[in-house]
């Protein structure tokens, strides 16, 4: 049987809750066992991978180096909603992590091609 | 023509009280079981950690769901596994954890179990669905 691709959706911003720092827990640990993970930031959740951030000033643990192991563990299907971006100001080269930037309907296609996802 | 069996796997992000998305997860693994389908496991995760809780002590004419996950998954034997990560940073603890960090107190209720992440890739890879609440 083929292995079951499995999305991850990250739409919440990096701090606030912790939904960001578990949703990269998830992927880190899942990464070991599934080599057909991909990851998907849509609104809010593109500031997880904006730079220059510092959260020990709010009592959070700074989690965000983390995503370079993304790379190490060969999730490398990273895809950011372009449109996401654009309403807040950012570009891809602000990002910590290399993405692919991709518009409505490549998400759409990316999404219906997933076997599993989660949400967070 | 004869149903389908479904395998599911379900993910609970929530707590028992405050959001509905404990309950509507035993619902839903309610329902599933009494249609002839199967539960393959519960994974609880975020929030959902504090499903586990054998502390959890609402007024007697409301719902335990703590306890009415332990009775569903004893009736029909799935394992209620609980991210040990998660549940440590919000107080959810064994004993065996308890004793290794040097704790007088454990709360976990069984038959939950705390287990890693690569449970969930297990449940993940095993089941026909997997639906997060």
């Amino acid at each position: 049987m083929a292995e079951k691709k499995v999305g991850v959706i990250n739409s919440s911003a990096p701090h606030g809750r912790a939904n960001g720092r578990e949703s990269l827990d998830l992927a880190l640990a899942m990464s070991a066992f599934n080599e057909s993970l991909s990851l998907f930031f849509i609104d809010d959740g593109v500031y997880q991978l904006l730079g220059r951030q510092d959260p020990g000033e709010i009592l959070q643990k700074h989690y965000q180096p983390l995503f370079k192991m993304l790379a190490l563990y060969d999730v490398e299907n990273i895809y950011v909603c372009v449109r996401s971006l654009q309403a807040r100001g950012l570009t891809t080269e602000m990002l910590v992590v290399e993405v692919e930037a991709i518009n409505k309907e490549q998400l759409q296609q990316q999404l219906n091609l997933q076997d599993q996802l989660l949400s967070f | 023509m004869e149903q389908q069996k479904v395998k599911f796997s379900i993910v609970v992000s929530g707590a028992p009280y405050g959001t509905q998305s404990g309950s509507s997860a035993y619902q839903f693994c309610a329902a599933a079981l009494s249609a002839g389908h199967q539960i393959v496991g519960v994974f609880f995760y975020q929030e959902g950690v504090l499903n586990a809780s054998q502390l959890v002590s609402p007024a007697s004419d409301e719902i335990n769901l703590p306890t009415l996950w332990a009775a569903l998954a004893g009736e029909f034997q799935f394992p209620l596994e609980v991210c040990v990560s998660a549940a440590l940073r919000r107080g959810i603890i064994d004993q065996q954890e308890a004793v290794q960090l040097g704790l007088t107190q454990f709360n976990l209720q069984a038959p939950f179990v705390l287990s890693g992440l690569g449970q969930l890739a297990e449940l993940s890879a095993n089941c026909d669905r997997l639906v997060q609440f």
